[in-house]
Parts: structure tokens; sequence; C-alpha cells
């Protein structure tokens, strides 16, 4: 079985050199080359590779943020210009991490670190730095089949808990990500997002009243009308919030 | 150097201080059994010895200054202090008056009631010595620490305006030397021709780095060197536009001052849209002034633009130094494109 090989890099000579690099050594096919970090989304999901080669700084969606918007099983290794995200890149369990311009002798030893985890099935799993706490953002990626939805933090109204998934409601939209309510918390910014419930997160923008209406049990209502219920560690924290 | 022996207008300031307070003091001993002149020539001449005295309180402060010393500690040794000194004071008076008494006949007779009205007037004017002494010293200290701040500031500039003569990011070297290794088995002669330029391009940098002024033209002729090599990695992703007033490429501008615009331009314009754009430099002549103006495309989703990046902030920090009043930088995030102007005098 030949190895299966997604090459995504924004720069064509980029993508071009790494090709090379592959074609040098036995049993690869690439299957996809991608110019884009949505393209790469769409690949990686529907063309199940056994390795990824990824650049970080590319337009709209960077490496790391394709790798947080993927399943499945392969080998990642990293390939770009700048060294100062070779520790985030080893966190997520990449194999390795090439620096452009990259040379055949390192790329071999990386293709090779890659390729025994395959066979051997040592993969690790690829770790979001969403599930790793790290990471808080200014929007909130998803995906939906082969295509990725970018939504603005701000334009975020709610986030409600949905079993496995959170569904996050912005602008009339609903989407469904697969993520817990504490990864999505810790990647909202605090001084905008309170988790009112353990199971509903809101953005207190969108906030138009808070009622009492049993003892130790609130409403808050939104700016839309719709309604939801605040635990008492909830009002504890909206209070903190609002009080500053 | 003590403070007030270094000038002599301060050590004047002290020592009428002092002879005021010599003054008082002579009046309150004098009781009627003794003339105004009596009391003075006896009190003024040992208070005035006193004062210089009192000038070495300097450096027990400095020895032992308010802010590392335990206040009880320095109260213990400010009052012995002036118990000690005052008591001095007292002999000397004594001995003075003997002096007088032997020397010119007077008859001045100290009571024990004088001499424990000149003891406690001692302490008073040790303390209040001590006091003055405590005063200058945090007076001293301020101004050092002001003094010091002022030549921090003055380092820091002069070394950051060494820094902001615009670093070449790294990246851009690695970034150009990995696209001439693809290049080089798939199309040997563009890789040379890539060689060549990025050569051609360093080699005019520095030069110009070297150089505080160059003509306009030289600094524009750098951005299209730049640019073509940037042309190269984004392919039909990056194009370029540059207009200028043939009257304007002959007047100087601080060198390099419109690289760390372009090369923003690029990282954070082209490289994150997808479809990518035109870099437009246009430079126009205004008056007294130069006008140029750089834009590109950004990402319309993207909501930050360059404007705090550090290599603008570099440009205004070096627009400042150099004119602050006739030049100015300004940057603004427009829906879908990114505009840097920056005005210039046209005679630099």
């Amino acid at each position: 079985m030949p190895i299966r090989t997604i090459i995504v890099d924004d720069e064509p000579l980029a993508r071009r050199l790494v090709r090379e690099h592959v074609s040098a050594v036995t049993d690869a096919v690439v299957v996809a080359e991608c110019g884009n970090g949505f393209e790469a989304v769409k690949a990686i999901q529907e063309l199940a590779p056994d390795v990824v080669l990824i650049d970080v700084q590319m337009p709209k969606l960077n490496g790391f943020e394709v790798l947080e918007l993927v399943e499945g099983s392969f080998a990642v290794i990293f390939v770009t210009a700048h060294d100062e995200h070779a520790l985030r890149a080893f966190e997520v369990n990449a194999v390795d991490y090439l620096l452009k311009p990259v040379d055949a002798a390192r790329f071999r030893q990386a293709w090779e670190k890659a390729i025994s985890a395959v066979q051997r099935k040592t993969l690790r799993p690829v770790r979001t730095l969403g599930a790793l706490g790290q990471k808080r953002t200014d929007r909130i990626l998803i995906r939906d089949g082969g295509n990725v939805h970018v939504v603005p933090a701000e334009a975020i109204d709610v986030v409600l808990a949905q079993d496995d998934y959170v569904e996050v409601r912005a602008g009339g939209k609903k989407y469904l990500k697969q993520q817990t309510m504490g990864e999505m918390e810790a990647q909202l910014d605090p001084q905008r997002f309170v988790r009112i419930h353990r199971s509903t997160i809101i953005n207190i923008d969108r906030l138009a009243k808070i009622e009492l209406y049993a003892k130790d049990s609130r409403v808050a209502t939104l700016k839309d009308g719709s309604t939801w219920n605040v635990s008492r560690a909830g009002y504890d924290l909206l209070r903190q919030l609002l009080d500053r | 150097m003590h403070p007030l022996l270094a000038q002599r207008e301060r050590l004047l300031l002290y020592l009428s201080g002092w002879a005021f307070l010599a003054t008082l003091l002579a009046a309150l001993t004098a009781p009627g059994r003794w003339t105004w002149f009596e009391a003075a020539a006896l009190i003024v001449p040992v208070t005035l010895v006193y004062a210089f005295f009192s000038l070495s309180i300097w450096y027990l402060v400095r020895a032992m200054p308010l802010t590392t010393v335990p206040i009880p500690r320095l109260v213990g040794v400010h009052l012995v202090g002036a118990l000690a000194s005052s008591m001095a004071m007292v002999l000397v008076v004594q001995g003075w008056a003997a002096v007088l008494r032997e020397l010119i006949r007077w008859s001045v007779a100290l009571t024990a009631a004088d001499l424990r009205l000149l003891f406690g007037g001692g302490v008073l004017l040790y303390l209040l010595a001590a006091a003055t002494h405590f005063l200058l010293a945090a007076f001293e200290t301020s101004r050092e620490a002001e003094r010091r701040s002022f030549e921090a500031q003055l380092l820091a500039r002069d070394s950051e305006l060494k820094a902001l003569r615009a670093q070449i990011d790294p990246h851009f070297l690695f970034n150009s030397l990995n696209s001439i290794s693809a290049l080089t088995s798939a199309d040997p002669a563009a890789a040379r021709m890539m060689t060549e330029r990025l050569a051609n391009f360093f080699r005019a940098s520095v030069a110009a780095g070297r150089q505080p002024l160059i003509t306009l033209d030289q600094e524009l002729g750098l951005a299209r060197q730049y640019l073509e090599i940037e042309q190269v990695r984004f392919g039909t992703r990056l194009s370029v536009a540059v207009d200028a007033d043939p009257d304007v490429l002959v007047l100087r501008i601080p060198s390099l001052l419109l690289q760390p615009i372009v090369e923003n331009a690029v990282k954070h314009g082209i490289a994150q849209t997808i479809e990518g754009g035109c870099v437009r430099i246009e430079a126009r002549r205004r008056g007294s002034q130069v006008h140029v103006r750089v834009t590109n495309p950004v990402d319309a989703e993207s909501t930050g633009g360059p404007g705090t990046s550090f290599g603008l902030e570099a440009v205004r920090l070096r627009l400042r130094a150099i004119a602050a009043a006739e030049a100015a930088l300004d940057a603004r995030r427009e829906a879908r494109s990114f505009v840097v102007d920056m005005i210039l005098p046209s005679d630099l």
C-alpha cells in the first residue's frame, strides 16, 4: 500500500519542493495538493491520508486550525519558515517540524518517523489547541461536512450543550461542533461570554434582563427574546462581570 | 560633595537661615540683664560655628538614609546627636563667655536658666538642621533618578533608531531560499534569476541602510526589487503597481522608511488573503511636502489590521525623530484594503 500524502501550503513553489521530496521516497503517492486551509480540511476529510505535510502561516485558516477541524488518523509534519511554533506543533502531536528551506536529509528523517508511526499504528491522535485549553480565539471554526464556517466570536449569541456536541447560535444560524462546553468556555473571552448554566454560555452583549422566578432560580432573557435558565454559580459569575 | 558646600548661593542661604535663628536665640537669652549687643556677641558667633558643624549631619543622613534604616533607630541616632552637639555648644558658649570676660571685661554672667535655654535651643537647631539635610537628600535622590531616566530614554531612543533602520525579516530570506530550492530542478534559469534578485536586493538595502537619506527613486527601486522577489513566491496572488510623479523621484527621504510598510503590505495583506491582489505605491508632491501612499488588499473577514504592528510603529518613531512637526503617518483599515499614508517634508 503506497503512503497517501496531502501537501498543504499557500505557496505554489513551496508545494512543488515538498512534492519533489515526497517523490524521492519510495511508496508514496500525493493524493492532494491544497493551496489553502479550506481545501485542506475538505481533502483530509474526503481522502483519509496517511501523512499530511502542512504549513503554519496560511490565509484564513492556519495549519493548527486545519488540524482542529479534521478527524482521522494521520501523521502530521509541519513545514514552515517560522521556528516559533515548534513547541505548539509537538503539543498537538505532530510527528515532526521542518524548517524552510527544507533539506533532503532532514525531510527523509521526518518522513521515516511518520511512516514508522503509520505502519506500526503507534500514531498518537492529533490534539487540538482548544483541547489543550491554550488558545483564546476571536473566532470559532466549525466544520460542516467538507465545508468550514468561520464564526467571529462577537457574532455568537449563545452556545448550548448538545450531548457530545456544542450548538453555536450566531445571527439566527445554528452550528454543531464536536467539542465540550468546558473547551468552548476556555476558548471564549471571559469578559464577554459567561457560562450561566452547565449547558449554556451567553454573549453578555445580548443580555436584556435577568429575572428571579423561584428561590435561587433565575431566568436570563436575551435581546432576541429567548430565555435561558441561570444557575446559582452562573448568576454569581454574571454579577461579578456586570458589577465591574 | 556636600550639596550645600558645592554651591555658594546655597551655603549663603543656609547660613543666613542660621543667622536669623541665632539672632532669635540671642533675643531669647537677653532678658534685660544684657544689652542686645552683648547677647548677640555671645550667641551669634557660636551659633555660626554650630552651623558649620551641623553640615556634617549630611554624611550621617547619607550613611543612614530614610528609606532603608528603621525609623526608631534613626530617631535614636539623631536624638543622641542632638543632645551631644547641644551639650558641646553650651560648653563652647561658656568658653566664649569666659574669653569675652577676659578680653574686653564684659560682665556677662550665664545663669543655669540661660544654659538650659541654650541647651534647648541647641537641640532644636540640630533637629532643624537634620530635617533640612533629609530634605536635601530626598531632593538629590529624585534629581538623580530623573537624570538617570532621561539618560536611559536617550540611550533607548538611540538604539531604537539603529534597530528601526528596517531590519529585513529573516523569514523573507528563508522563504526566498525555499523558492529557489524549488526552482532549482524545475526551472534552473528562474532559480538563477531569483538568486541574483535576492543578492541585488540585499546589497542595495545594506548600502541604503548605511546612509541616513536616499532619493525616493532609490527607495522605490528597493521596494520594487523586494516585491519582485515576493512575486516569485506568491505567484499570481501578488501584483504590483508603482506610480510616482517624476519630480518627486529626486527628493530625499530617510533610507528604508518605505521598506517596512511594503513588507507589512505583503505579510499582513497578500499573505492573509486567498485570492491576493495588488500592492500599490503612489508618491505625489504637494507644495513643500511629499505624500506617499501604500495600499494593499486585506481579508475582508479579518477584524484587525496591521495598524499596531511593530513595523509601522517603527516608521512612526523614525518620522518623529527626524521631522516631528512636518511628518505624519496615518494607517487605516478600509473595507477590503489597508491604506498607509505618509507625509514628509520635501527638503530633507
